[in-house]
């Protein structure tokens, strides 16, 4: 390793705590020497540790694979612990993600979003009898490749950068963003989930579900763990637009859903 | 919000919106290749209305058929439109907190959306104002007499404005689409993408060259009209 | 005061706590899931090597079953183990694994025909079964005689995680997240509840409950490097041990690997060794062949990291700010290999390091990696001592490790165990001894004493800085209670955290005063708790004068069989005590359907008991005499140790594999 003189880096948060009677959102700057292999997760607990034990940011794995410390970094939605400062100049400005309910300066409650998406999406596989298979008996055999694609589609870690990053859901808030039709990709792969492409549109088949992406591929470019999500939507509109499109849309399962009334 | 439960509007509306744009950006890139002809001389400026008019087919000029084909560019435009109106940011605040995304994220592709929504709105009067023109004068077509309209007629900043509105519209619109719906995807989607923004970028900068030019030898004909009246040659 | 009432509070959103939400759910009582974060955030989305399994459907895996994966286990926690609880856990892990599937976790499936693999370092193609194709694969972990881990990709926790907490909303079961349990609520020795507090707004809220489980991981964030998530504190061990009443068990065997990443901590796999990695000092010097001159670089985790902190002791280590380390060298394997076959590795390398490992060594060390002492319990996952308190998971021991887990065993074990304890407390809630008896007033107790401490820290001027006290015990369980212990040492370590203990009692905070979201009176009130579980880990250590798994002490090299052959059992009775009390369980050789021995790697160095050559003769004779008899292995495990008794009684069945199918077991009848 080289003997040059560490950086100094200027390191600008946003910070807010709705918490606090008479807040207001504002930048403070800390100074951090760089050190080799320094990550903003060792960055940020510093500070907390040396110079504000107020900081709040949400870390739980620091390896890149929970997905709790998506930020704004340099305007850019990424996971902070798997950041390295040397890939950044001497100036970083962080933020929390936007849309996210905020709990306080870098800490969002992005999991009951998620939690929400998830419930309304079902995003679990719908068995039509609810008596499962005897688990003392061989499992189903699946072809391996298909797993392998499955679990390709089963890698998103539901950290919120996608929604971040893309401009739709600033306007519509009820979209499902790339997370959610992603999510619709991987089920509508796996053959042990009996759902059919009129069950997905009735989840998806309309302006805040894959109609409603504008194809503005911020979802792509952040994702951390560069799902294939250009390709997955491209694939869910083309679905979604055959079965909306022929007349036997009225011919879906509703494995879950009985026949609703349009609510309000 | 209420959810369209079994509705298939939503799968009409997007697709009719995708084939609309589709149609509309192809033949806008046929349509100022052709007017580009006058780059060759007036000659063959003429010989591509004549074209149009029909005459190589029925051996006589129906201007009708030109009416019919701006009539129905313009209900494509109107129908595409309409149903882009739905994605335009429709309050202030919706604009506001859109623009603010776009600026902290410094992202290339939801930037070309903005380009869209703006030049999409700019089109709405400069576009109107064009097709309705060509839709109700469809016989005022040809060398001297569009030269005349673009530089008497006051027209050329219009056309200035509206072909880089519609090219950049148009290749825009033509990428996104690709990627919207997985078109060309290949092996490798993502390569496939930076190709198609390759041929995106030199589209824009063909077609604007190409533009520009062809405007320009309109206006440098309609400011030497005067000294060339011996060759006025329609009717 | 804000009282929540249900039939099942779940501590913890782990694989082990979803897994007991969902069976309990299932059998129609309410459950409610206190969590510090998103469940799909928790630890267990860490692993990635796999889980173990006897399904036998790869090549290499073929003829697996209960009985190996028993004595796998057995050997591997170094006899430490229940070892009914053992056998339990293996007849019922391949149903967890089929059952899993059916949650949606996709696993690798084995593919006909022939394929190249690296084994020890060489080259070997593997030939897989016509009829296995599309089976759930397994691949190869330290410790076990068949391949039997079975994987999804490089992602196995994340899949299982994904695949529970999905199941969990399914069953509609209740999530509360950012909701930390404090302390116990328990009454007249019954637990009924927790006292929690909302990491967003600071409410303290009591849940009160029929059955409480606590499922909430290690504490390998008492050390001060692990590779755990930064959320593994130990506070579940340490609330059940401030109750005064329940129990931990064995908590000073905790387990280290070899090869994780400096400084953050991040494991890199087993593999890169297994494919030919080398280990490298200071002066880039290959020293793993002067220690172990067989197995090199290959030996047991346990042993590959003693020897690396003896090479650094030796001076040889790398110096760096963030302390001394070793290389582990990949760049032998070529690039090709590396993308190929090592890709998280790549990734961990470029996104942590910023280094490119076909290029560059690897800056590694030996760092905490696995709890396996935890809140003793019964084989129902109740504790010994506290009834209506259960735990399940790396928090509990009920004991299947031992002194030792082997790699793969622990997912197996958080599903498995949260399967089988559903299903006890469900008996439980179902019976009327469930029966709620507590009054407002005794659970206002509770709550106001919480109250109370928080109040305090945030209000007491000059008092310790919380961050001090814990990085200090950070760095005396990394320096003497770690991987290498000796009594002088140990003796240090105990006196050292006794004072931290009382200085945290001191412990204020400053600066940020808020009762809501409070990242420094998180840290305070945590640490105060992480000080008691690192006081149990050292003082546990201190006592036990053998070495056994992965407790290692220098001064009694040898296993000790005649003395040690019992767990540790840890309480903190009296809220006053500045050490924990420690008292012992004794395992009986005479009870064991393998009785101690040899483990097979690893030094011979054991003081053995006669009772085990007694007990093994006993079993060689019932073995022989059955066998003569043409008993079949179910028979003559039956006869050894009965255990079926004690499972529930939908998960007692046999396990079907390729050859071993029911339709022609029945037709042999
Ligand atoms: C890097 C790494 C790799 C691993 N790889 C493997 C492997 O390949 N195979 C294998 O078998 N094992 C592996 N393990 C071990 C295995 O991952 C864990 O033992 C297992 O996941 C533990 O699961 P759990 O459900 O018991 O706890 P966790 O998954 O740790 O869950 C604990 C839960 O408790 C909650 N919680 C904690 N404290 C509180 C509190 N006070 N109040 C409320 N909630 C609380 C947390 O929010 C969390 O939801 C690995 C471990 C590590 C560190
Ligand atoms: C009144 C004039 C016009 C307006 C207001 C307008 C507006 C828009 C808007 C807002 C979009 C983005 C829609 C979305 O993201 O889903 C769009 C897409 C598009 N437009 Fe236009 N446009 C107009 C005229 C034209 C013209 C003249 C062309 C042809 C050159 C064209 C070609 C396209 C194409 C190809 C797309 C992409 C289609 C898609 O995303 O589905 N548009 N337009
Ligand atoms: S799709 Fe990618 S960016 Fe979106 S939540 Fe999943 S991992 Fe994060
Ligand atoms: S492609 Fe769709 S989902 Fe992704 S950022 Fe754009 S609008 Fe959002
Ligand atoms: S802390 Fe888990 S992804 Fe960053």
């Amino acid at each position: 390793m080289s003997d040059t003189k560490p950086r100094k880096l200027k390191i600008n948060i946003l910070r807010y705590d709705p918490h606090i009677k008479g807040d207001e959102p504002h930048i403070d700057t800390f100074e951090i020497e760089e050190a080799p292999g320094m990550t903003l997760f060792i960055v940020l607990n510093d500070i907390r540790e040396h110079h504000d034990a107020s900081l709040k940011f949400d870390f739980v794995c620091r390896a890149g694979i929970c997905g709790s410390c998506g930020m704004l970094i340099n305007g850019k939605p990424g996971l902070a612990c798997s950041t390295l400062t040397s890939r950044l100049p001497d100036e970083i400005n962080l933020a929390p993600l936007p849309f996210f309910e905020l709990i306080g300066d870098l800490s969002i409650y992005n999991g009951k979003w998620m939690r929400g998406m998830n419930e309304r999406l079902e995003t679990w596989i719908h068995h039509k009898e609810k008596e499962l298979r005897d688990i003392d008996r061989i499992e189903e055999p699946m072809d391996p490749d298909l797993a392998e694609e499955i679990y390709e589609l089963d890698r998103c870690i539901e950290c919120g950068c996608c929604i971040a990053g893309c401009g739709t859901i600033q306007m519509n808030e009820n979209f499902v963003g790339a997370v959610g039709l992603n999510k619709i990709a991987r089920y509508r792969l796996d053959p042990r989930d009996e759902r059919t492409d009129a069950d997905y549109y009735e989840l998806i088949g309309d302006e805040n579900g894959v109609f409603g992406c504008m194809t503005l591929l911020g979802c792509e470019d952040v994702c951390p763990k560069k799902l294939p999500l250009q390709s997955k939507i491209a694939y869910m509109r083309r679905q979604m637009v055959k079965t909306g499109l022929n007349n036997n849309i009225r011919k879906c399962n509703c494995l879950q859903h009985e026949e609703k009334m349009p609510e309000h | 919000m209420s959810k369209l439960h079994h509705s298939r509007v939503p799968a009409y509306l997007d697709f009719l919106q995708s084939m609309s744009g589709l149609i509309l950006a192809l033949f806008i890139v046929g349509h100022i290749l052709f007017e580009a002809s006058i780059l060759l001389g007036p000659d063959a400026m003429e010989k591509m209305t004549l074209f149009f008019e029909g005459y190589y087919f029925f051996g006589a000029r129906y201007p009708i058929i030109i009416t019919l084909l701006a009539a129905f560019i313009f209900a494509l435009f109107i129908l595409h439109a309409a149903l882009a109106i739905r994605k335009i940011p429709s309050t202030y605040l919706q604009y506001k907190t859109f623009k603010t995304h776009k600026d902290r994220f410094r992202h290339e592709d939801t930037s070309l959306w903005m380009v869209q929504v703006v030049t999409g709105f700019a089109m709405f009067f400069l576009g109107s104002v064009h097709l309705y023109f060509m839709m109700v004068n469809p016989s005022k077509i040809g060398p001297y007499l569009s030269a005349q309209r673009v530089v008497e007629g006051w027209m050329w900043p219009l056309y200035l404005l509206l072909l880089f509105c519609v090219v950049l519209h148009a290749f825009v619109g033509l990428y996104r689409l690709a990627l919207k719906w997985g078109w060309f995807e290949g092996k490798n989607y993502r390569t496939s993408r930076k190709i198609m923004k390759r041929l995106m970028r030199a589209g824009i900068a063909a077609y604007i060259v190409i533009g520009l030019a062809s405007l320009g030898t309109y206006i440098s004909i309609g400011l030497h009209l005067d000294e060339t009246p011996a060759v006025k040659v329609d009717k | 005061m804000n009282i929540i009432y249900t039939d099942v509070l779940v501590v913890g959103g782990g694989l082990a706590g979803l897994r007991v939400a969902t069976g309990v759910q299932e059998r129609g009582h309410h459950t409610i899931v206190l969590t510090l974060v998103p469940p799909k955030r928790s630890h267990s989305a860490a692993a990635q090597g796999g889980m173990q399994a006897s399904l036998g459907n790869c090549a290499m895996g073929w003829g697996d079953n209960e009985d190996i994966h028993f004595e796998d286990t057995v050997k591997g926690s170094d006899w430490g183990a229940d070892q009914q609880v053992v056998r339990m856990f293996v007849n019922t892990a391949p149903k967890a694994i089929r059952q899993l599937t059916h949650y949606g976790v996709p696993w690798n499936r084995v593919r006909k025909g022939k394929h190249e693999s690296i084994i020890n370092a060489e080259k070997v193609v593997i030939e897989e079964k016509e009829e296995a194709h599309g089976l759930i694969t397994a691949r190869d972990f330290g410790g076990t005689k068949k391949w039997r881990t079975c994987y999804t990709s490089d992602g196995t926790g994340h899949s299982m995680l994904y695949a529970m907490d999905n199941k969990a909303h399914e069953d509609r079961v209740e999530i509360h997240e950012r909701m930390e349990a404090l302390s116990l609520i328990h009454h007249h020795g019954r637990c009924y509840g927790v006292v929690a507090r909302n990491l967003m707004s600071g409410e303290i809220v009591a849940y009160i409950a029929k059955a409480t489980t606590i499922a909430t991981g290690g504490y390998g964030r008492i050390y001060e490097v692990s590779t755990n998530a930064i959320i593994c504190q130990g506070t579940g061990q340490a609330i059940a041990l401030e109750s005064g009443i329940a129990t931990l068990g064995n908590m000073e065997a905790v387990q280290f690997h070899p090869t994780a990443i400096v400084p953050v901590g991040i494991l890199t796999t087993e593999g890169c060794r297994g494919d030919g990695g080398l280990l490298r000092d200071v002066d880039g010097y290959r020293f793993m062949p002067d220690y172990e001159p067989e197995k090199k670089e290959l030996a047991s985790r346990d042993v590959v990291s003693r020897r690396m902190i003896e090479h650094i002791r030796k001076g040889k280590g790398v110096p760096s700010r963030y302390g001394d380390h070793l290389w582990l060298d990949i760049t032998i394997l070529g690039r090709k290999h590396i993308e190929k076959n090592l890709r998280e590795v790549k990734d961990i390398c470029e996104n942590f390091l910023g280094i490119d490992p076909a290029v560059d060594w690897i800056p590694v060390r030996p760092t905490q990696h696995y709890s396996m002492g935890g809140i003793r319990t019964k084989h129902t996952g109740e504790s010994q001592t506290l009834k209506g308190l259960y735990a399940c998971g790396e928090a509990a021991c009920w004991d299947m490790h031992g002194f030792n887990r082997l790699g793969g065993n622990s997912v197996s074990e958080t599903v498995v165990s949260g399967m089988l304890v559903a299903e006890y407390i469900s008996d439980f809630c179902d019976s009327p001894q469930s029966h709620i008896g507590i009054s407002t007033g005794a659970i206002e107790v509770f709550v106001e004493a919480e109250k109370e401490k928080i109040h305090r820290l945030l209000n007491n001027e000059g008092g310790e800085d919380a961050y001090v006290l814990r990085r200090a015990m950070e760095k005396i369980m990394m320096e003497k209670v770690g991987i290498f212990r000796n009594g002088k040492d140990l003796q240090d370590a105990v006196e050292q955290l006794e004072q931290l203990h009382i200085r945290s009692k001191n412990i204020g905070v400053f600066r940020s005063k808020s009762y809501a979201a409070n990242p420094a009176l998180v840290v305070a009130y945590r640490t105060q708790k992480m000080i008691k579980v690192a006081l149990t880990v050292a003082y546990g250590a201190l006592l036990r004068t053998e070495s056994r798994g992965a407790h290692a002490r220098e001064d009694y090299p040898m296993r000790d069989d005649i003395n040690w052959l019992k767990r540790t059992i840890t309480s903190w009775p009296d809220p006053e005590q500045t050490l924990p009390t420690v008292t012992y369980e004794p395992i009986d050789i005479m009870d064991m359907e393998l009785p101690p021995g040899w483990r097979g790697y690893g030094k011979k160095n054991i003081i053995e008991n006669p009772d085990s050559a007694i007990q093994q003769a006993k079993i060689d004779a019932i073995r022989n005499e059955l066998l003569k008899k043409g008993a079949d292995r179910f028979a003559i495990q039956k006869a050894l140790m009965p255990y079926e008794h004690l499972l529930p009684e939908r998960y007692r069945g046999r396990n079907e594999r390729l050859y071993e199918r029911f339709d022609e077991q029945k037709d042999d009848q």
